[in-house]
């Protein structure tokens, strides 16, 4: 047994009669010598506690003749159930706020992701948005289980990369066609390889397809003369793969 | 105390049936203790009989939640007094002294003389300046253990410590207190 159990043990058993007066801090000591010098300071202490003890009591009569009126306030006040405790804690004013509060925090956050989006959407290579734009892509023909439907979003890609890459030409921004022409390069073969993963026998929609890029290519040639005849020779070797990358997916088509 | 234990087991099944009565039993008999806890750490009687009370009604809109498995009721009761005296703490801010004119209250209900009243307040503030010196742990075990008179078992309910913890931390408040009236004389 530690000396803190021990001066304790001595201490509950003695305190009673130390309250009585039948015992003394010296007569305790006699009995317990090995424990002198730790248990005469605390007895002391003790001692001091209990004496200031009297100073901390109730005025007489205070408890019985508060309990009358704290047994009205108890008749007035009655203990609170699960749902009252609830609908206590929160006021109507409460219940609206937490309704409202996520609804506008839904709200905005739909707003900002549509800005986003949008911009994304607006964007052209060199635009910090660009990244996202491709990234939207890629996520919208994940989604897209249907072959005929994805070989139309290749297609339509196939048209942004050119329209990207007239816009490229259009505000002078030469140094990024080669790559333009790139990414142009990567649709046209995703567009083709879509259109021989239809299947065989779906050959009614197949053909329409085919017309549908050959149709999209053709546009994008001219379009890219065009755009070679009235732009400066900086221009030329970006614009110049471009056609060759349209060309080449004319010549797989036939 | 196991008499305690079932005579309060019996009272509170009976206020949580809705016996104010039964309550009123738990109040006359814990409300001495509890008083005495609160006003070991306030300088005014008044704010304590009024925290007393206060302790009661927070039990009371709390009964139904509460279960005996959990702590006896006395520790509940104790743990309700610590939260209502550190919101005390936090209105007030500070312990406030009062005034004469406060003190006369007492006079209106019929209590002791002013003369031995304001001799019991000196007293009062006397032994709270020494009981504030010590660190806030000391000054609840000493209080809890010797002015409420709680069990080791008990206190280290309220405190939320093991029993052992509870006699070493005595023993280290005991031995600060010796030290703090020495130097106070």
């Amino acid at each position: 047994m530690n000396i803190e159990h021990r001066i304790d043990k001595i201490l509950e058993i003695y305190l009673p009669a130390i309250k009585n007066g039948q015992e003394t801090i010296d007569s305790i000591i006699e009995k317990y010598p090995k424990y002198a010098n730790a248990l005469r300071p605390r007895l002391e202490a003790v001692l001091w506690l209990l004496n200031a003890k009297k100073n901390f009591e109730p005025r007489q009569g205070f408890v019985s003749s508060s309990r009358q009126y704290m047994e009205q306030q108890f008749e007035t006040i009655r203990p609170h159930g699960f749902w009252q405790r609830v609908f206590s804690r929160y006021t109507p004013q409460r219940w609206v706020f937490n309704f409202t509060a996520p609804v506008i925090v839904i709200l905005l956050l739909a707003l900002v992701i549509n800005s986003a989006i949008l911009t994304a959407r607006l964007s052209i290579p060199g635009d910090p948005f660009y990244s996202t734009k491709l990234r939207i892509e890629d996520i919208q023909v994940a989604l897209t289980f249907n072959q005929i439907h994805k070989t139309d979003l290749y297609i339509e890609f196939s048209r942004e990369r050119t329209t990207e890459f007239v816009e490229l030409v259009l505000e002078g921004d030469y140094e990024l066609l080669t790559p333009a022409a790139t990414r142009l390069e990567t649709e046209i073969i995703a567009s083709l390889r879509s259109i021989s993963d239809i299947p065989s026998q779906n050959q009614a929609v197949e053909q329409p397809k085919i017309l549908q890029l050959r149709d999209t290519l053709t546009n994008e040639i001219l379009m890219l003369n065009m755009l070679k005849d009235t732009s400066p020779n900086t221009a030329y070797p970006g614009i110049e793969l471009a056609i060759q990358v349209a060309q080449s997916g004319l010549m797989a088509l036939r | 105390m196991p008499a305690r234990l079932d005579i309060d087991h019996e009272l509170i099944q009976k206020a949580q049936r809705g016996d104010t009565h039964a309550f009123g039993d738990l109040y006359e008999s814990h409300a001495p203790v509890i008083f005495r806890y609160l006003f070991a750490h306030l300088d005014s009687r008044m704010d304590a009989e009024d925290l007393t009370g206060e302790v009661f009604l927070k039990a009371w809109q709390s009964l139904p939640k509460y279960t005996e498995r959990g702590i006896p009721f006395l520790a509940f009761l104790f743990r309700i007094a610590r939260n209502v005296l550190v919101d005390h703490y936090r209105q007030s801010n500070r312990l406030e002294s009062k005034s004469p004119d406060e003190l006369d209250g007492y006079k209106e209900e019929g209590n002791p003389e002013p003369a031995e009243t304001i001799g019991n307040q000196m007293e009062h503030q006397k032994i709270l300046r020494v009981l504030t010196t010590l660190r806030p742990d000391y000054q609840s075990v000493l209080t809890l253990r010797f002015i409420s008179e709680l069990s080791p078992e008990e206190t280290a309910q309220v405190m939320k410590r093991s029993v052992g913890a509870i006699r070493v931390l005595q023993h280290r408040a005991l031995t600060a207190l010796r030290q703090e009236i020495e130097k106070t004389g």
